[in-house]
């Protein structure tokens, strides 16, 4: 046992994405006893939620990030390089075009398509429009994962690697699939995964902001699930945030902040605590293993 | 008096990179170090000279910490007196100063690099000289072979001071580390006449690192009457445990006595179709490639691989050897390119799908030269010998392996991480990826770099094997005096490179 807790104590101390691995760890954990504690249950229950939502969320925008990014490489890998050369340019013209939409225009017409989706019956549940949404922040972030797996191919292809294994007989594919990108460029998709994440949950905040604006009645706070930009979006958070605020022009108000203002406090504190540890966590990730 | 063993020790953070007990050096006398490469000749060198980054490294010199060692006065005195001839010699030139500047730094006084250049260049032009003087190091010039000679130049400065010197008992360490690395054998010859000259004046201590076995007959030649003053070792690793062995010259002398006569021996097989037929001229990136049977390359011919025989593709460093290879492979764009194999013709504009479908790994396949290039680092040893066209179980995978790398090849071996192999075991697993398929042609493009003497003997017993399934084999190499040995004559070709004129 000494010899695993020695291991354990020398990799916090010595990697950086570790030590804000457990630190991000430890303070949602001290938030969430607080909150167990001090939060009316009724609010209590509705950050849980938010929470679980978020982070479900912001997962599924990373996997769908990773999936049509690594396919979107794929398939202009080999239109660039096979015999279809002409479908290349189509299709590198509709990524650079998705690139060229800022990510919030991005997630407006996925919210169009949402209240689209809902008026015709098409989306009833809550887990349903959060896939949804989820799944056009990842697409509105997988020219990050294009770029990074054009730049893993084209940084192989420069060395022998690529025609040693060509000539072997592999298949290019294979070489690509297996031996580039699993094999030799996993440390890189993990720590780009990480910042994405740290992206899904901000821009899944930004969702919260456009719903509660009441651009629908189909889409409104009170009939998308519940998540933490939409938890911060309501009034009574508003309120809590404004109180931080009143605690800095009168300091003796501070100690209200972690008792009567905790809905909104938390919700703040999770989201700029969570997207810190995760820009730290992906950092130490690119120390860690010399990306 | 230097002692004449250490206990060497060096790790990185927790990795063992080398630990060695009784590590050998006579002090005024010449020991040759031999070893597959990546298995901590350079390390120990550079541990003994006193030049690893203490903090980088955890080294240990007998009971000493690094640091104690370095700062000793006799170390310090072996600084000063020595030179460590560094094995790629591009990293010892500062681009931003001209290479004269740079030799006067080691110059001292009395003592002109005029005689030494003239020596190392086999040449009374001063002008030429001058001229490659006068230039600043860029990647492309001087060459390879004009940088190891300038900074063995550097080397020999530092001897003829020791010469001049009046203090006879000085310590000194000159390191060749792969002093021949870019050199041909002709060159080699030189500098080895010259190193032996200098050390029959004035008694120095010599650690020369190195791969070329070659080096062995010349010193035969050369060095006869030196016979008690050098030494001759050879690092290996046995169970894990890293080993310093005496190497006994006439193993590899005999042996290659016994290769040349079994070719005298060999009946010569005529066949009246080749499998492989290249034209005699190609272009690649720019630069005409010719291919010739005579070393004066007057008359070009044909390129012609026959089965059941090998061929061996001769040309200096930075011709195109390579290149040509990867041409014929279909791998880089070529022009004027007729590769007939057997009944099918390829040249510049056949498809990719066709190679990849029916030429490479069914029936062509080239060894890279860099293993450390042509594997992929992160790859277990298991994992890359998966995903080729031919299908292995675990057993037959080790049965092949046996081979190459001895008789145990236990499970931990290859789950191994490539990048954690030795260079000697990455080249051979590099050669292992290539054998393991049944394709009517070969080529190997350096097979014995970074190669033991045992490895050599086993990688040769295989190609030979090969050869006579009935494979054509195609070598190119530097290591002239082995596949000269092995090779006759009539399958030798020369290739040599012109602007394009096409």
């Amino acid at each position: 046992m000494v010899p695993a807790r020695k291991n354990i104590t020398s990799m916090v101390q010595q990697r950086k994405e570790v030590r804000w691995l457990s630190f991000w760890l430890a303070g949602m954990t001290a938030l969430w006893a607080w909150d167990a504690l001090f939060l009316d249950p009724l609010s209590y229950e509705l950050l849980q939620a938010a929470i679980l939502n978020t982070f479900c969320g912001a997962i599924v925008a990373v996997a769908a990030a990773l999936a049509a990014g690594w396919g979107t490489a794929l398939v202009l890998y080999f239109f660039e390089n096979g015999p279809r050369t002409y479908f290349f340019l189509p299709v590198l013209f509709i990524v650079n075009l998705l690139r060229s939409i800022p990510q919030i225009i991005g997630l407006l017409i996925g919210y169009m398509l949402l209240n689209f989706f809902m008026e015709n019956g098409l989306m009833q549940f809550g887990a349903e429009q959060i896939f949804w949404m989820a799944c056009v922040i990842g697409i509105m972030c997988s020219p990050e994962i294009i770029d990074l797996i054009g730049e893993r191919i084209a940084y192989f292809k420069q060395s022998d690697y690529f025609h040693a294994m060509q000539c072997c007989g592999m298949k290019e594919r294979r070489i690509i699939n297996v031996e580039i990108l699993w094999k030799s460029s996993s440390a890189h998709l993990v720590q780009k995964s990480v910042s994405l994440f740290g992206s899904a949950i901000f821009l899944q905040c930004s969702i919260g902001f456009i719903i509660s604006v009441g651009l629908s009645n189909e889409v409104s706070l009170t009939n998308y699930p519940v998540s933490l930009g939409g938890l911060l979006a309501k009034l009574d958070s508003k309120q809590d945030i404004l109180a931080i605020g009143s605690a800095l022009i009168n300091p003796s108000y501070l100690p209200h902040l972690f008792f009567q203002h905790l809905q909104g406090v938390s919700v703040a504190a999770i989201i700029v605590f969570t997207l810190l540890c995760v820009y730290h966590i992906a950092d130490g990730l690119i120390h860690s293993y010399d990306l | 008096m230097m002692q004449s063993s250490y206990n060497i020790s060096i790790a990185k953070h927790s990795r063992q990179l080398v630990s060695i007990k009784n590590f050998p050096l006579e002090e005024n006398r010449i020991t040759l170090l031999f070893g597959e490469s990546g298995i901590g000749k350079s390390l120990i060198a550079k541990a003994l000279y006193g030049i690893l980054p203490p903090e980088e490294l955890t080294v240990r010199i007998g009971n000493e910490p690094y640091e104690t060692y370095c700062a000793r006065n006799d170390v310090r005195e072996l600084q000063t007196n020595s030179f460590f001839v560094f094995q790629e010699p591009s990293s010892h030139f500062n681009p931003l100063l001209t290479l004269r500047s740079q030799i006067q730094q080691v110059q001292a006084a009395g003592i002109s690099i005029e005689p030494i250049l003239k020596r190392l260049w086999e040449t009374d032009d001063r002008r030429m000289l001058d001229s490659i003087l006068n230039i600043y190091p860029k990647p492309y010039r001087p060459s390879g072979g004009e940088k190891q000679r300038l900074l063995l130049a550097m080397a020999f400065m530092k001897i003829e001071r020791l010469i001049n010197q009046t203090k006879l008992d000085a310590r000194t360490l000159f390191v060749f580390d792969e002093p021949s690395g870019s050199l041909d054998d002709h060159f080699r010859n030189v500098v080895l006449s010259f190193l032996l000259d200098k050390f029959r004046t004035r008694k120095f201590t010599v650690l020369l690192i190195t791969h070329d076995y070659s080096i062995l007959s010349a010193l035969e030649r050369e060095a006869a009457d030196l016979r008690h003053e050098i030494f001759y070792k050879e690092l290996s690793m046995e169970n894990n445990v890293l080993r310093c062995t005496d190497f006994v010259p006439d193993r590899y002398l005999n042996w290659l006595r016994a290769e040349r006569s079994a070719r005298f021996s060999e009946q010569p097989v005529s066949w009246n179709r080749p499998i492989l037929r290249v034209s005699s001229s190609v272009e690649v990136f720019g630069r005409r490639l010719e291919l010739s049977n005579e070393s004066s390359c007057n008359q070009n011919c044909a390129l012609e691989l026959f089965p059941f025989s090998m061929a061996y593709l001769k040309a200096a460093s930075g011709v195109g050897k390579t290149s040509f290879a990867k041409a014929m492979m279909g791998l880089v764009p070529s022009k004027h390119l007729h590769l007939q194999l057997k009944n099918v013709l390829l040249t510049e504009v056949t498809v990719k799908k066709y190679k990849e479908e029916q030429l490479w790994g069914k029936r062509m396949v080239m060894a890279f030269q860099h293993a450390d290039e042509a594997l992929n680092q992160n790859s277990n040893v298991e994992g890359t010998l998966t995903g080729l066209p031919v299908k292995m179980s675990a057993a037959e995978i080790r049965t092949i392996m046996k081979k190459l790398f001895g008789s145990n090849i236990e499970d931990t071996f290859l789950k191994t991480k490539v990048k954690y192999l030795s260079g000697g075991q990455k080249q051979k697993l590099n050669l292992l990826r290539c054998l393991v398929l049944d394709t009517d042609v070969l080529i190997l493009d350096e097979p014995f770099n970074g190669l033991d003497f045992n490895s050599i003997v086993n990688v040769l017993s295989i190609l030979k094997e090969k050869q006579r399934e009935g494979k054509g084999i195609l070598i190119i190499s530097h290591n002239e005096e082995i596949f000269d040995a092995v090779i006759s004559p009539d399958r030798v070709y020369y290739l040599h490179a012109s602007p394009s004129t096409m």
